[in-house]
């Protein structure tokens, strides 16, 4: 079983990955966490807002799920503008990437998922 | 607010003196509200300097159905407290992002200093009473 750091290690270093985070799914803050890729100082930091309304509407998706009687969610990619947000639940976490636009992301979400199954 | 659906909420001096809330109908809930939130204030700095060497400025407490959150703002060199009560639907996570949205917002307004409050007396029975009344109303005559 992988420690929450080697999980945001190994999630950090997936090509097209700008940062990786394991955030409680019931507070929503941030439990682990890497840099933010190519962050300048004169930005904000993204990943605390991230992290809390990712894990928010994750459980948010869940609900929808359980309402339309699928059962989990396996996996969340809200795509947006500029890249991706990716999330996959993991018991009492969630896994949190935000992904550039042109990311692999078959290999960002097999990497994911396997984290999270590593985690039970 | 609703985003982080808060359910009541209220912003206080230091001191206990409301400022403003929402949420609540009864006026003694807010000043027990604003009391008590004082007096953990209070308690919370001074366990944070004896423990950490700093004051603690956050709390937060999940019951089994809501949430409690306790924090300080400042504005305009003022200091104020902010406590709200949510729902479980909500997160801590959320309500912090909303709360520092509200810290800005009350920034902007840069608020008067608060009006100075007189000091005791030396009537401690008299304020007692009288703040007594306030909160249970008068006893009447034997």
């Amino acid at each position: 079983m992988k420690s929450v750091s080697q999980v945001v290690a190994s999630l950090s270093h997936v090509p097209g990955v700008v940062a990786a985070m394991v955030v409680g799914a019931v507070d929503g803050l941030i439990v682990e966490t890497s840099a933010v890729l190519g962050a300048t100082d004169g930005a904000g930091d993204p990943r605390k807002h991230t992290a809390a309304l990712a894990a928010y509407l994750y459980a948010k998706v869940t609900r929808a799920s359980n309402a339309a009687r699928l059962g989990k969610p396996a996996f969340m990619r809200l795509e947006a503008e500029k890249g991706h947000i990716c999330v996959v639940g993991a018991r009492d976490v969630v896994l949190v990437t935000i992904v550039t636009p042109d990311a692999n992301l078959g290999r960002v979400r097999l990497d994911m998922m396997t984290a999270a199954k590593g985690d039970h | 607010m609703e985003d982080a659906r808060l359910i009541s909420g209220v912003l206080l001096y230091p001191t206990g003196r409301a400022v403003g809330q929402f949420g609540f109908s009864n006026a003694a809930d807010v000043m027990s509200i604003c009391a008590l939130t004082s007096a953990i204030n209070a308690s919370a700095r001074e366990l944070g300097r004896q423990l950490d060497g700093k004051p603690f400025y956050e709390l937060y407490h999940a019951g089994a159905e809501r949430q409690v959150f306790m924090a300080r703002a400042t504005a305009g060199g003022q200091e104020f407290l902010f406590v709200g009560v949510f729902d479980r639907e909500s997160s801590l996570g959320v309500v912090e992002i909303y709360f520092a949205e509200f810290q800005k917002a009350l920034e902007k307004l840069l608020p008067e200093k608060q009006a100075t409050v007189p000091g005791p007396s030396g009537d401690f029975e008299g304020e007692l009473n009288r703040s007594l009344d306030a909160l249970f109303g008068p006893i009447g005559k034997r």
